[in-house]
């Protein structure tokens, strides 16, 4: 087995003393050099995608009518207030204002509330 | 590798051919990239964002990465034997959900119950789940040699598919669970103490203990010594006597019990429990220990160093929370991070011939 890698050694690894993986990297077949453009490429991409990120940045704010008129998204930044949207209107039943979630427990405060991350505001209906 | 960098003297390193200085200035570089791309995001957010260092933010990231250090301190040890977990964020939400569903004022996944239960009660049953799932996957991995990807993936869906069936159990009808009881929230999420009017929860405190009993059975105990060993070779440990398989068992039983813990904090930190609590904390929790440096070479690996990870990956995201950068791409930048570390993890157990 040792014998087998010393032969196969890449011959990319020319320069300066040579090196090798240690414990279960052993097993890996790839130069030293690769590993440095797989890191250096990778980074880069990172860095790109946090660009591209934060060129797209906003977080979108739906809002479920449950039935009612449709009332259109918004797209706020982190620490915004919501722009106080158009009041929905269903047919026999009295808006009684927003929810973040579905089972109507906990109201959004429109004036005091900030957009912390993408979210739906549930809409509150009482029967008339 | 890094240590030697560090201590080596300036002399050493003007003595060295230009070639080898180059090296080294490239191991360097190369070696903490990962390190160098955060501090240049920090700063760059701080510069946008200003608010990102004030002192509720900062207590913000601190209570996130309380809440996160549980399981990323269970996968570690899983990670140690060179094998991995994701079985962990199900689990996690498994014990959500059990914790959510007893210790509540409106029973619906137990219609009969007129009480919540004694909360140790709850928290010694949420720890023997954990620690079931993790027999199961360490059993598999330890008498099977199955891989621990495999083993766990397996446990990850039957678990899903436990926690859809519990949350369907009564009249709940799959619903998010919620209505906890105070002494529930108050003992997770109560006031520990307060900086500056910004309070800390008391979960803080229960992760900080947490760490330091880890820390202990990691470099004190008998058990934490044979785990490095097996993980650093199985059969030399095999010969010198220590019990791979036993040992294998109680790493993936000691994480399931840490994910079981981070599922009871979860219900009442995010006060309601759901089949979605816990998804993907698996990968937040491997990518914090491959950061922090625990090896996927096997029997590498510190709690300072988990410590660090999780604490880094909470930064970087409570800072991109900030700079409201498009959510979509999180998940990219995430899998991104967690190559990369891989990437450099593999290098720094470059050796010379």
């Amino acid at each position: 087995m040792e014998d087998k890698r010393e032969n196969g050694g890449s011959p990319e690894q020319d320069k300066g003393p040579e090196r090798e993986f240690r414990g279960l990297y052993k097993y890996v077949k790839i130069s030293e050099r690769s590993l440095n453009w797989i890191i250096i490429v990778l980074g880069a991409a990172l860095v790109i995608c946090f660009g591209i990120g934060y060129a797209n940045r906003g977080y979108m704010v739906d809002f479920d009518a449950r039935g009612g008129t449709v009332v259109e998204s918004q797209k706020r930044m982190y620490g915004d207030l919501v722009t106080v949207p158009e009041e929905p209107v269903r047919e026999g039943s009295v808006f009684e204002g927003w929810y973040t979630d579905e089972n109507l427990t906990i109201p959004w405060d429109l004036s005091k509330d900030t957009v912390t991350g993408p979210m739906t505001l549930y809409a509150k209906w009482r029967d008339k | 590798m890094a240590d030697n960098k560090a201590t080596s003297k300036a002399q050493e390193f003007k003595a060295l051919s230009k070639k080898d200085q180059q090296r080294k200035i490239g191991d360097l570089i190369l070696n903490n990239a990962m390190y160098i791309i955060i501090a240049i995001a920090i700063i760059f957010i701080t510069v946008k964002q200003p608010k990102f260092i004030s002192l509720s933010s900062i207590v913000n990231i601190i209570s996130l990465t309380a809440a996160k250090l549980p399981i990323a301190l269970g996968i570690g040890g899983c990670i140690v034997l060179t094998g991995t977990d994701i079985s962990a964020g199900r689990v996690v939400g498994l014990a959500a959900c059990i914790s959510a569903s007893l210790l509540t004022t409106v029973f619906k996944v137990f219609p009969n119950m007129t009480s919540a239960m004694p909360i140790p009660v709850v928290l010694l049953i949420v720890l023997g789940v954990g620690a079931a799932v993790g027999f199961v996957n360490g059993f598999s991995v330890a008498k099977f040699k199955l891989h621990p990807f495999i083993v766990t993936l397996s446990t990850q869906l039957i678990t899903y598919g436990i926690i859809l069936m519990y949350l369907m159990n009564g009249v709940n009808n799959g619903q998010t669970l919620s209505g906890l009881t105070d002494s529930y929230r108050s003992l997770i999420t109560g006031t520990l103490f307060t900086i500056g009017g910004v309070a800390i929860p008391r979960y803080v405190l229960y992760a900080v203990i947490l760490t330091a009993v880890m820390w202990v059975i990691w470099n004190k105990t008998t058990f934490g010594k044979n785990m490095f060993a097996v993980g650093s070779n199985e059969e030399a440990a095999n010969v010198s006597g220590v019990n791979v398989a036993r040992t294998i068992i109680l790493v993936f039983m000691l994480a399931g019990v840490m994910y079981g813990i981070t599922g009871f904090f979860d219900g009442a930190r995010i006060a309601s429990a759901n089949a979605n609590t816990g998804l993907n904390y698996e990968c937040d929790a491997i990518a914090a220990c491959v950061i922090g440096g625990v090896s996927f070479v096997g029997g590498i690996g510190r709690i300072s160093g988990i410590v660090v990870g999780v604490l880094l990956l909470q930064i970087i995201f409570a800072g991109l929370n900030f700079l409201s950068v498009d959510p979509n791409m999180l998940y990219i930048i995430k899998g991104l991070i967690i190559l990369v570390a891989c990437a450099i993890d593999m290098r720094k157990y470059l050796v010379r011939k």
